[in-house]
């Protein structure tokens, strides 16, 4: 016997009964496919052979008939399979015969091997899968821990420590298979499946979580390194080169789209986690043009964003950071735009649903510190100032230039795709007005201007030159009037209190932002008359104005501005600055008289009780007013807390409320103009539903300076007003209230 | 108690001290400017004819160019002059 013989002999004992029995009754099949019989079921019945076998086992002869048994089949081998083969060939005299029988001798060798081949594989045990994948998977583990893994530590297979010897019973149980060519039959096709789970779960465990790195070169060097290694060592010879490396590249193959579809499924973080993700994004690119799975990433990546982005949960701003970035990843991954447009189209559809979202835009525009935003106007100036350079990253130059992806849809024009890739002119395209855009920025322009003294029109000057560049030097000449007037303002100031003081009449200095109303917003009216003081030296400021600028005078708004001013308090003083015009106006009636009835401040100031109460209030939070009996407020000298001489400064924010009009305001305005056709037409006609009342608005309220009203904006509105109990809706239809 | 204001920043808006509204030329707001103009006011200022009508500067210059013959106020078709009021 060889050595390897025995060696299976041992393993053999050491598995026990069960491979005893399994050996035994192969034996047996073996013996009963040949005529002759040493040991026959036929002879003894089946009971009878148990019992033998039983008696054997308590003698403790198993091996002892083992070996015998071993024996008797070499004995029938050589006897008989040999005698029969050999036989055909001897004792021919006639060279056809001998042909002949050669051809006859080696049917019968095979017939015999055929025997043998499936005896075995009819009874294959049923979890023999299961097995076959452990062996191997065990085996790829070894080859991929080879070096890596320390001596000393525990084999995860049998537990013993260094010298375990699983991996030379492994290489060794598979080269027997290969050499009884069994590999292919048996192992394979479990084999494959192992290795590509195998792949799976490495390249998952991998790039978690990691979207900074490129993984694509480590990967192929891992599949190399240890799979196709490994792979020629099962194989040994028996597979040819070219069969190996033609494995290799349906590996390569399977791991690209592994990996492809977990960059996939990643893919919202890594859009998120831009630009310190390009790595991941880049390795996409390579992938995508190796793989048929855009498809899959289109769809996976909108279903994403619907989850995790688009819905009321995320605040516009977090939308617009995670749209730039969008929109960012997408350039790297697709410079044809396409997916970019595809990807985009849902968020655009979202962002136009939501009512701050030009607002959020401007603000963020606009805004001082970094933006997303503002970083693209800044680079849009670039791309516009140095036309002939083509800048780095914007544009295609023909050498990368790439045909349209295959999903192409040729109705659709691409170019206008594939251009769009300046992120500011695509959210003004969302809404499809530049108008609209710019009206928002003039709004909030306007606020800032009015609002504080501070604001820094050069900066503002230098943001609206950028501006400019992207929407056009009329849409945003307003804006450039506004800022004119306030720098004008500043000089017109210097000059008429030059002239004041020198008058001597200088005792409230009074500085103006004198604005060319055509070109600003709309502002918010309110009523207020200022303390007489004032409004003298405002007067009198009107009257130089007047003679600086022949044929032209001023007109006050009076609730708005801003007022510095000290308070001389016995035990203290307080600076504040930045109050508004009504606040400051307040506390001058309180200096002349210190005990005023809410009424007859409010008739004296033209401002309406409710509001005068709010703004009293900041003066008792104050300290300084307080209000003894109902609607009787007194100015209260010193203060109870007794915080004496201490020097308050303080700066005011007032509810920051915006001196515009909102465009939601405006707009709300125009709806109220329908208001009286609808009831109108309600106390005539009763009950109507939506369409109707929308089609006799067409007719004949839509006319004139009034924009058109959308049917579904209508709607918004009648349901507010169904809510604020002024119309009743039942059915379908539209009608007023009992009363 | 005594306030003492330091500064108070009011807002306003200007106008022309006009008979009018809009410019019987061009029917563009005085207060805004000519349709050849980008800025109002200083830039674009209004003028005053004898007969008391008053255009942007601008738009009566335009149009007394365009008459060959008689000047006139384009409303009262009085001769224009001047009015340096
Ligand atoms: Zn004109
Ligand atoms: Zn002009
Ligand atoms: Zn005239």
């Amino acid at each position: 016997m060889s050595g390897r013989q025995l060696k299976r002999k041992t393993t053999i004992k050491q598995s026990g009964d069960e491979s005893d029995k399994i050996a035994n009754s192969s034996y047996v099949t073996i013996i009963n496919n040949s005529e002759s019989k040493p040991v026959s079921t036929d002879v003894l019945g089946r009971n009878e052979f148990y019992q033998v076998i039983e008696i054997i086992k308590k003698l403790n002869l198993m091996d002892t008939i083992h070996d015998l048994i071993i024996k008797n089949v070499e004995k029938y081998v050589c006897n008989t399979v040999v005698v029969e083969c050999w036989m055909c060939i001897t004792g021919s005299n006639s060279e056809a015969e001998n042909f002949q029988n050669f051809h006859k001798a080696m049917v019968t060798l095979y017939n015999y091997y055929l025997l043998l081949l499936s005896a075995l594989l009819s009874q294959l045990p049923l979890d023999y899968k299961k097995s076959v994948r452990h062996f191997y998977e065990v085996g790829l583990k070894y080859e991929e821990n080879r070096g890596t893994e320390s001596s000393d530590e525990l084999c995860s297979n049998c537990g013993s420590n260094s010298n375990c010897i699983c991996a030379q019973y492994f290489y060794e149980a598979n080269s027997i298979l290969l050499e009884l060519g069994l590999l292919e039959p048996l192992a394979s096709q479990i084999l494959t499946t192992t290795i590509y789970d195998y792949i799976e779960n490495h390249v998952e465990t991998t790039c978690k979580d990691r979207f900074d790195v490129s993984f694509l070169t480590p990967l192929q060097k891992w599949l190399e390194d240890v799979i196709i290694k490994w792979l020629r060592k099962i194989y040994t010879c028996d597979y040819s080169n070219k069969e190996i490396s033609k494995f290799n590249k349906k590996l390569i193959n399977f791991m690209y789209e592994i990996y492809t579809k977990v960059r996939i499924n990643q893919l919202f973080g890594i859009i998120i986690e831009y630009p310190d993700s390009i790595s991941a994004l880049q390795d996409l690119k390579t992938c995508l043009s190796k793989t048929d799975l855009r498809p899959y990433l289109t769809r996976k990546l909108q279903k994403s964003m619907e989850t995790r982005l688009l819905h009321t949960g995320v605040s516009t701003p977090d939308i617009l950071t995670a749209y730039v970035a969008t929109i960012r990843s997408m350039r790297v991954l697709d410079p044809s735009g396409l997916l970019l447009g595809t990807i985009t189209q849902p968020i655009h559809q979202y962002l136009r649903s939501r009512d701050d979202t030009v607002r959020c835009v401007v603000s963020s525009l606009t805004e001082e510190g970094p933006s997303d935003l503002a970083d693209e106007l800044i680079k849009g100036e670039a791309l516009q100032t140095d036309e002939n350079t083509p800048s780095d990253d914007e544009e295609i130059n023909w050498e990368n230039w790439l045909p349209d992806p295959v999903d192409a849809d040729p109705n659709k024009p691409l170019a206008n795709n594939r251009r769009t890739s300046d992120i500011i002119s695509m959210l003004v395209n969302v809404y499809g007005s530049r108008e609209l855009f710019v009206n928002e920025y003039r709004t909030l322009l306007a606020d800032r201007l009015l609002t504080s003294l501070t604001c820094d029109t050069e900066r503002e000057i230098r943001y609206l030159e950028l501006l400019k560049l992207r929407f056009g030097d009329a849409q945003l000449h307003y804006c450039e009037v506004m800022l004119k007037d306030i720098v004008d303002s500043k000089r017109i100031t210097q000059n008429i209190k030059h002239d004041l003081s020198s008058s001597g009449e200088n005792d409230i200095p009074i500085s103006s932002m004198i604005l060319s109303a055509q070109f600003w917003p709309a502002f918010k009216e309110e009523k207020c008359e200022l303390h007489p003081n004032v409004d003298e030296q405002m007067k009198k400021y009107t009257a130089c104005f007047e003679t600086l600028k022949g044929n032209r005078t001023l007109y006050w708004k009076k609730h708005l501005g801003l007022v510095d001013l000290d308070i001389e308090l016995p035990d203290r003083t307080m600076n504040l600055y930045s109050v508004t015009p009504i606040h400051a106006t307040i506390i001058l009636h309180f200096q002349d008289k210190s005990q005023w009835h809410l009424d007859e401040l409010s008739r004296i100031m033209q401002v309406p009780p409710t509001v005068l109460r709010r703004k009293i209030g900041f003066w008792e939070s104050q300290y300084l007013i307080t209000q003894v009996s109902p609607d009787i407020f007194q100015l209260v000298e010193i203060s109870a807390k007794g915080n004496l001489n201490v020097l308050r400064e303080i700066i005011v924010e007032d509810e920051s409320e915006s001196a515009m009009a909102s465009t939601q305001d405006q707009r709300e305005e125009e709806l109220q103009t329908f208001w009286s056709y609808v009831t109108g037409m309600l106390m005539n006609l009763d009950s109507l539903p939506l369409e109707r009342i929308h089609q006799v608005l067409k007719m004949f309220a839509f006319q004139g300076p009034t924009t058109e009203c959308s049917l579904q904006e209508l709607k918004h509105f009648l349901d507010r007003k169904v809510r604020e109990h002024q119309l009743v809706y039942s059915n379908g239809y539209y009608k007023l209230p009992k009363s | 108690m005594k306030v003492i204001i330091k500064n108070w920043t009011g807002v306003a808006t200007w106008k022309w001290i006009a008979n009018d509204d809009n410019c019987g030329i061009c029917r563009m707001p005085f207060d805004g400017c000519c349709p050849d103009c980008k800025l109002p006011g200083d830039d674009c200022p209004l003028v005053w004819g004898e007969c008391s009508h008053c255009f942007h500067m601008h738009c009566i210059m335009k149009w007394l160019q365009s008459q060959q013959v008689n000047q006139q106020c384009p409303m009262c078709r009085q001769e224009w002059k001047f009015n340096n009021k």
